[in-house]
């Protein structure tokens, strides 16, 4: 049975022209498949996760999850990682950090998962980092931009950023609008928490002078009428919002109520056409149609979308949905899961065929900013830095697409200078399943 | 200037909005004495249900009468069934059974009608009315919603002043022994008064999702305020509701507007304010409550 599925393996690395000794079962030493560490039998890995499923934050990040699942199934299907099976446990914190507390410890605790990946939001997830890094669970590709899961290491040795981190976002579009719109007069709209802190401290280092306005609101409270009362008085004709996707929604109502149409600039959390337009569409009654309120926004972007139908990355993803999936359409958000899932997959393979929890924190370090994949940039893992991708384009919305406006660009934290990105995209791998050579430390 | 008639107007539309569940509250203090903590998820569920109408493509306003209608049918079922048999016993019993309702239908809209986070639609605009050249946060929406509120207030204030059903449901609620003795027929009347509570309070949810988004948990954030309201208009009374909410929502819109981080000082305002309140006048601004209770 193990050897079958091995050779299932073999010849789909010896198809995507793999070595012989890499990858598949006969790399890692060889030997047989181990119980090595909590959460890991002979013949499965168990991950965890927690997701806001339902509440404000739910709509778009609780598709997040099937897309993870979807991927893992095909990959399953496929023979797992090392013949193991992977086992994607996740549960409902509805976006409230008590919540996170309790369904972490019974992930960790109950279910016994050898890892954490993809645990979502910035609140939440910082209620659990001291218990995952005293407990020893890996926390992998943290589904948020904060900076706290990868610019200490030192201190949070077991976790990993993923996606851009708000701060080098911030610098990306600050930059851009101070060599393509130096006369505007810029207005913040803030989640008022580390998210929107980290952006615009992001964004000050390039147009501080430009910016007249900073309105922050507090997530739940839904009357955000004063806010963007307040961006309209202080004169701002383009605003830059560091918020989640319904958010988008009620400033894009609350707008419409005062009459105020200044140029929008959604961060890449808040921007997606798709979930904002069927939100907006059911007021539409010949007022508000669909994503016309969006048409023209300019958002960022580190990952294909679905509307990038050419792009290999997508058609790949489209087929894992197709034939792996659930219910509904591949949307931007289950692309995200399989993204991760995707990073998570090469993370596993670099962790050998008898993983431990130290072994894959280690190979991540090591070899994790070697990984290529779908997402634009390169990860900037190492022994000093679990910050992820850092790479960014600037997008404007059309319709329920984008069209890029400014190519790839990479900086990093602190002052550290923005960059144009020299690097090919990535192609996928056959079944887009990756090929990574056991890290041997 | 124009920022402050803009954060006044969004005040104004938020405070009717409170009014709009304070009245419901005050509508079964009023008829049984009891508050009625599950009031905000029975709204909940009946603002679903005509959700799921008008998704399946009936027109808002056939919605918002099945709507009111089963609002009405649950009011009266919860009476007869679940309060009912705890009525009489300490006070306590009843308003913890209604905490327990409360979460109870939460999980049931869940369940039923799932948890995503929906847009609700709304006859009217959403668009700010244009005066001259410039726009002001009073939408078509908001109007209807200003509009309705204050007809359910003076539908109320006749029902309960000049008809024998609100001499009755008030005697009922007053005392009830007192109230069979004269001849009322205190259970019906207590029915009547939680299925006219739950039309109220399905009005208010209706008229508080139209026109942004509903989710099971929507009415959290509102039970609290209209709470707030309710009290701070003495809980008797259908004129301090309105005036309750309207006070809290211009106050919580300043505070937003003009505080720096206001829309983090919101909740805290609203308790601050019901403090201060309370401290003044203990009986809520309109109470009338002291002269009956003695």
């Amino acid at each position: 049975m193990t050897t079958i599925a091995a050779a299932t393996v073999l010849s789909t690395v010896a198809a995507c022209g793999g070595s012989d000794d890499s990858g598949g079962g006969s790399g890692g030493g060889g030997g047989e498949n181990e119980a090595s560490d909590i959460g890991v039998t002979a013949d499965t890995i168990r991950l965890g996760a927690h997701y806001p499923l339902t509440g404000v934050a739910a709509p778009g990040y609780s598709e997040i999850p099937t897309g993870v699942q979807a991927y893992f199934e095909c990959l399953n299907q496929e023979g797992g990682i090392y013949d193991r099976e992977i086992e994607f446990i996740f549960r409902d914190d509805a976006y409230n950090p008590t919540q996170t507390s309790q369904v972490t410890n019974e992930l960790v605790l109950e279910d016994e998962i050898f890892a954490m990946m993809s645990g979502l939001g910035t609140p939440t997830h910082s209620a659990v980092l001291d218990f995952l890094n005293d407990e020893g669970v890996p926390d992998l590709f943290v589904s948020s931009g904060s900076l706290l899961w990868g610019d200490n290491p030192e201190e949070y040795p077991m976790s990993f950023g993923w996606q851009t981190d708000y701060m080098s976002e911030g610098k990306i579009i600050g930059e851009y609008i101070a060599e393509n719109f130096p006369d505007a007069q810029v207005g913040l709209f803030l989640q008022d928490d580390d998210f929107g802190e980290d952006g615009e401290a992001g964004i000050r280092q390039y147009i501080d002078d430009q910016i007249v306005a900073a309105e922050r609101y507090t997530p739940g409270n839904t009357n955000v009428g004063p806010q963007i009362a307040a961006l309209q008085a202080a004169g701002a004709d383009f605003v830059v919002g560091f918020n989640v996707p319904s958010y988008t929604a009620l400033s894009q109502l609350t707008a419409l109520q005062l009459g105020y149409d200044p140029q929008w600039f959604y961060s890449n959390v808040g921007s997606d056409p798709t979930l904002v337009g069927s939100l907006l569409n059911r007021f539409s009654e010949g007022q508000v149609s669909d994503a016309a309120l969006l048409d023209g926004a300019l958002t960022t972007g580190y990952l294909p979308t679905v509307d990038m139908t050419d792009n290999p990355w997508i058609q790949e993803f489209q087929r894992i949905w197709d034939e792996c999936g659930g219910e509904g359409e591949l949307t931007n958000y289950r692309v995200y899961g399989m993204a991760q899932a995707y990073t998570m997959a090469q993370a596993l393979q670099a962790a050998g065929q008898n993983p431990t929890r130290e072994g894959l924190v280690e190979a991540v370090e090591a070899v994790g900013s070697e990984w290529e994949g779908p997402v634009f940039a390169p990860f900037r893992y190492s022994e000093e830095s679990h910050m992820g991708t850092s790479g960014m384009t600037i997008e404007r919305i059309v319709g329920n697409g984008s069209e890029e406006v400014q190519p790839v660009r990479i900086t990093d934290i602190g002052d550290a200078p923005i960059e144009e990105f020299d690097g090919e995209p990535a192609t996928p791998p056959t079944n887009a399943i990756p090929d990574e050579e056991p890290y041997e430390g | 200037m124009d920022y402050f008639v803009n954060v006044t107007l969004t005040g104004l539309t938020q405070g009717m909005i409170y009014s709009a569940f304070a009245l419901a509250l005050v509508l079964i203090w009023r008829s049984t004495r009891i508050v009625n903590f599950a009031q905000g998820s029975m709204a909940a569920a009946t603002t679903f249900i005509a959700l799921a109408l008008i998704q399946a493509g009936q027109s808002y306003w056939v919605a918002l009468v099945v709507a009111l209608a089963s609002g009405f049918v649950l009011g009266a079922i919860v009476e007869r069934v679940i309060i009912r048999p705890v009525e009489g016993g300490p006070e306590l019993n009843a308003v913890i059974v209604t905490l327990g309702l409360f979460v109870a239908i939460q999980a049931s809209i869940a369940i039923i009608f799932g948890s995503s986070f929906q847009s609700f639609p709304t006859p009217f605009g959403v668009r700010g009315l244009e005066i001259g050249d410039s726009t002001i946060p009073l939408t078509p929406t908001s109007i209807y919603v200003i509009g309705s509120v204050l007809l359910v207030m003076a539908l109320l204030v006749a029902l309960f002043r000049f008809t024998r059903v609100g001499l009755a449901m008030r005697a009922s609620a007053f005392s009830q022994e007192v109230a069979r003795l004269l001849g009322v027929k205190v259970g019906g009347m207590l029915t009547l008064g939680w299925g006219l509570a739950a039309v109220v309070g399905s009005l208010s949810g209706l008229l508080i999702a139209g026109g942004t988004f509903v989710w099971p948990a929507y009415m959290d954030a509102l039970i609290v305020f209209g709470f707030v309201a309710a009290i701070i208009g003495g809980l008797d009374s259908p004129v301090g509701a309105i005036v309750g909410g309207l006070i809290l929502g211009l106050a919580l819109s300043y505070v937003s507007g003009y505080a720096p981080r206001g829309s983090a000082l919101v909740n805290i305002s609203a308790l601050v304010i019901l403090i201060v309140v309370l401290l003044v006048r203990p009986g809520g601004l309109f109470s009338s409550a002291t002269a009956r209770r003695a």
